[in-house]
């Protein structure tokens, strides 16, 4: 059979064409890809937030409800999540003594209903957090310790006075919590709750928060960095429960699995044998494992009894099971997180309450009962429903049983069992990770161990500790701080009677998908989810 | 005995084969400690264990032995079954025959009762009363009795009213006897065979619902052995670990299997519209 020569023609520039786009099909992904804008990334949140104020809020759900709406003086670099860079202040300077912070603004920036920003709003936000009869368990308990003032310079000038030279002073206003609101905002609102209220100069803007079901984030068009972001929109999904979230990163609906509560063993197994188009890795997330014991009453007012469960708990097995392996037991700083300010492992390995075998452990534990409850005692353990917290609980139950303290358990939805918490409506909470807000060996301290740290909900109060804290927190020689904080370290291990009990450094499994680009793990689980430079691959 | 037994089981094969799971479901119960190679709650085994030799059921998310925890979860079961019911049947019994002789607005009033009590979803109901009362067996207990009595109240209430109109009741009335021993020493006796079928078949009835409140949270404490929250604890590593969820919904099929068929029987044997006719 014949063929024209034009036919023929076009069957060679067909096939030419056909060729060409396998050619380019078949290139490296992330080869010299330009990023491409538009697309909807799906993700989720493990709770329905309920509230939306960063400043007054703890939990991840509120934060990672509005991440992407608010800005901050400074952020962590999304492209290199251990740099603190620009973000608001495209500039800063330090005085000499390291007491003053002189930030420079960015000009011609506006709120996303259209209002212009300036150094009112940063003095607004920060007077508001650093306001003592204002609880900010995140960005004030980090800067209360630290600041003593904040000016307004000029419109686009903003100056922090400290109370002292302050190592973590940088790197806590650059956390996900220290966030700029609009003064107008605050003063319209009194709060920054209601949808309504999420008025930032973020990348994103806030389209849609159904209760229990989405919050949606529309590009703002008018985004400060030009060209940015890439992506149209993000979409959180609401997910509660392991079972849910694993069977929407199984179906497809979720694209990014990246920070709490982290994907076990066995879910990430399943998730890869379902799906070969994800990028499935294990990584720390600045988590810290606590248990907390109720100091104000009986019968963890007793120094005797609350060191009894520190020495009862088989923090390796918890580790082995709760966690499948993926944490480190015992450590009070995590080496892998904040170096040589760690104590190593094996030096804590021997303090009580992590000595394996743990039998002498135990019997020193059960001693300490007997000697005020010759029959053993019967107590309730709270745990909060999200994550694995009910099968940590267990047990924790368990291992308690074993000295004599028969425990049973109590279960609280999320936002319910915060509220009891912070009323110190319990007596043990077997299970609370928390999460640090910066990169920094101060930030645990200041979290749980100190008289006011935010999450000190067994109220304790140890003059030494906030002794040896403060004095850490206040040292700039790098070699005396480090031995600051070995010495806290050694102290908390040793007296072993606090009513926040670390178990383990938290660490699990997530996975992004292939097709999206530029994503990069924060170094806690709060920072880099504004995704302002992350876009979809097609 | 042995003759009745016999007929028993050649006029009502499936009730006998109920009656043996039913036989079954206690001799695990009360032999629990004996029969069950661990304790319910003891956690130091591996974990996701496949079954085998050292543990035919495997183990659990936190190590704990499955066949332990399902044999231990047979008595939690039948505890929670059998003392619901009795508590909740007698009550709405003597509750339904009492008003059903008295009549009158007594008896409107209290039936008015009934009916918000029975027009409420019996699951809603539940949850409600154990969110007010908390997480405990014997919470789980209590609602469940408040969830039996109305029913238990309407169905002996009816059959008190026929029985009231009998001709002996009469006698006992004109021989003086007193309203209490007319309903106590005539008319609740005459009721017993209602009440054995409703006894035997609501104790299904009330293993379901305990294992449907465990298995969304909302029932006996997590580390108790029941079977619902074995089932909810197997549902977040189905793939990885079925055995988690084989084995304690089998044993839920075979109790509600058995206790059915041997209440069924039992209805047909003490229903005398049914005895012999087509069922």
């Amino acid at each position: 059979m014949t063929m024209s020569l034009s036919r023929l023609a076009r069957h060679a520039a067909l096939a030419a064409a056909l060729l060409v786009t396998i050619g380019l099909s078949a290139a490296p992904a992330g080869a010299q890809e330009k990023p491409r804008p538009g697309g909807i990334l799906n993700w989720f949140d493990y709770g329905d937030p309920g509230r939306l104020d960063v400043h007054a809020e703890s939990p991840l759900v509120v934060q990672q409800a509005t991440a992407g709406i608010y800005s901050g003086l400074l952020q962590y670099d999304p492209d290199e999540p251990s740099k603190i860079v620009a973000d608001l202040a495209e500039r800063w300077t330090v005085s000499t003594d390291g007491r003053s912070y002189t930030f420079h603004l960015r000009k011609n920036v506006k709120w996303h209903d259209g209002q212009p920003f300036s150094s009112a709003d940063v003095k607004a936000s920060f007077d508001r957090v650093l306001n003592p009869d204002f609880k900010s368990p995140k960005c004030g308990a980090a800067l209360k310790p630290m600041v003593a003032s904040v000016e307004a310079v000029d419109a686009n000038t903003v100056e922090f006075k400290l109370k002292f030279a302050a190592a973590p002073f940088l790197p806590s206003i650059a956390s996900a919590w220290c966030r700029v609101a609009a003064k107008h905002i605050l003063a319209k609102y009194g709060d920054l709750n209601a949808p309504e209220a999420q008025v930032g100069t973020g990348p994103f803007k806030f389209k849609k928060y159904e209760r229990g079901s989405v919050i949606e984030w529309e590009k703002n068009p008018a985004y400060f960095i030009p060209g940015l972001p890439y992506l149209d929109g993000v979409k959180q999904f609401i997910l509660v429960g392991g079972p849910t979230q694993l069977a929407a990163a199984k179906a497809s609906k979720i694209m990014l699995w990246d920070a709490w509560p982290p994907m076990r063993k066995t879910q990430a197994d399943e998730l890869g044998r379902q799906r070969t188009d994800v990028d499935i890795y294990q990584a720390p997330i600045n988590t810290v494992f606590f248990i907390y014991l109720n100091a104000k009453k009986p019968p963890f007012d007793n120094p005797d009894m609350r060191r009894a469960v520190n020495l009862a708990i088989d923090r390796q097995e918890l580790v082995a099971k709760a966690l499948e392996g993926a944490g480190v037991p015992c450590a009070i700083l995590d080496p892998k997180l904040v170096g040589d300010f760690a104590l190593p492992l094996d030096e804590v390995a021997k303090a009580p309450g992590c000595r394996q075998p743990k039998e002498q452990d135990i019997a020193e534990a059960k001693k300490l009962v007997e000697k005020h409850y010759p029959s053993g005692l019967d107590v309730e353990v709270a745990v909060r429903q999200v994550g694995n917290y009910v099968d940590r609980g267990q047990l924790v139950i368990a291992q308690l049983r074993k000295i004599g303290i028969r425990g049973t358990m109590k279960t609280h939805e999320s936002a319910a069992g915060y509220a009891a918490f912070g009323k110190g409506d319990f007596t043990i909470i077997a299970t609370q990770d928390r999460a640090m807000d910066i990169n920094e060996p101060s930030g645990v301290f200041h979290i749980s161990y100190t008289t006011e740290s935010g999450s000190n909900y067994g109220q304790y109060s140890d003059p030494k500790v906030d002794e040896l804290t403060e004095r850490a927190l206040k040292e700039s020689n790098r070699d005396k701080r480090k031995q600051a904080y070995w010495e806290l370290q050694r102290y908390l291990l040793a007296k072993g009677d606090h009513a926040s009990i670390a178990v383990a450094w938290v660490e699990g499994w997530f996975f992004k998908d292939k097709k999206l680009r530029n994503y990069k793990p924060g170094l806690t689980t709060y920072d880099n989810n504004t995704f302002m430079k992350v876009w979809i691959a097609q | 005995m042995r003759a009745a037994l016999a007929r028993f089981v050649v006029g009502q094969p499936l009730g006998a084969a109920g009656a043996v799971v039913v036989l079954a479901l206690i001799a695990v119960a009360v032999l629990a400690p004996v029969l069950a190679p661990h304790g319910p709650k003891e956690t130091g085994f591996a974990t996701y264990v496949a079954p085998g030799r050292e543990f035919p059921m495997g183990t659990d998310q936190v190590g704990r032995d499955v066949l332990s925890r399902v044999i231990w979860g047979a008595r939690l079961s039948l505890y929670v079954g059998v003392v619901s019911v009795f508590f909740g049947v007698t009550l709405g019994a003597l509750w339904g025959a009492m008003t059903g002789y008295v009549g009158g607005a007594a008896d409107t009033a209290s039936q008015r009762v009934v009916d918000c009590l029975m027009a409420l979803p019996p699951i809603i109901l539940a949850l409600s009363l154990m969110a007010a009362l908390g997480q405990s067996v014997n919470n789980v207990i209590l609602a469940l009795v408040i969830l039996l009595t109305p029913t238990a109240a309407r169905t002996i209430r009816s059959v008190a009213l026929g029985v009231a109109a009998t001709p002996f009741i009469e006698a006992a009335e004109a021989a003086g006897a007193s309203r209490a021993r007319v309903v106590f020493r005539h008319l609740v006796p005459n009721c017993m065979a209602s009440y054995i079928v409703l006894v035997t078949t609501n104790i299904s009835y009330a293993i379901v619902v305990e294992a449907s409140l465990s298995f969304i949270g909302a029932g006996a404490p997590p580390d108790e052995p029941s079977w619902g929250g074995m089932l909810a604890a197997g549902i977040q590593a189905l793939e990885t670990a079925p055995w988690m969820v084989f084995f304690p919904g089998l044993a839920i099929s075979l109790a509600v299997f058995g206790l059915n068929l041997l209440g069924d029987s039992i209805r047909d044997l003490t229903d005398p519209r049914l005895r012999g006719g087509l069922g």
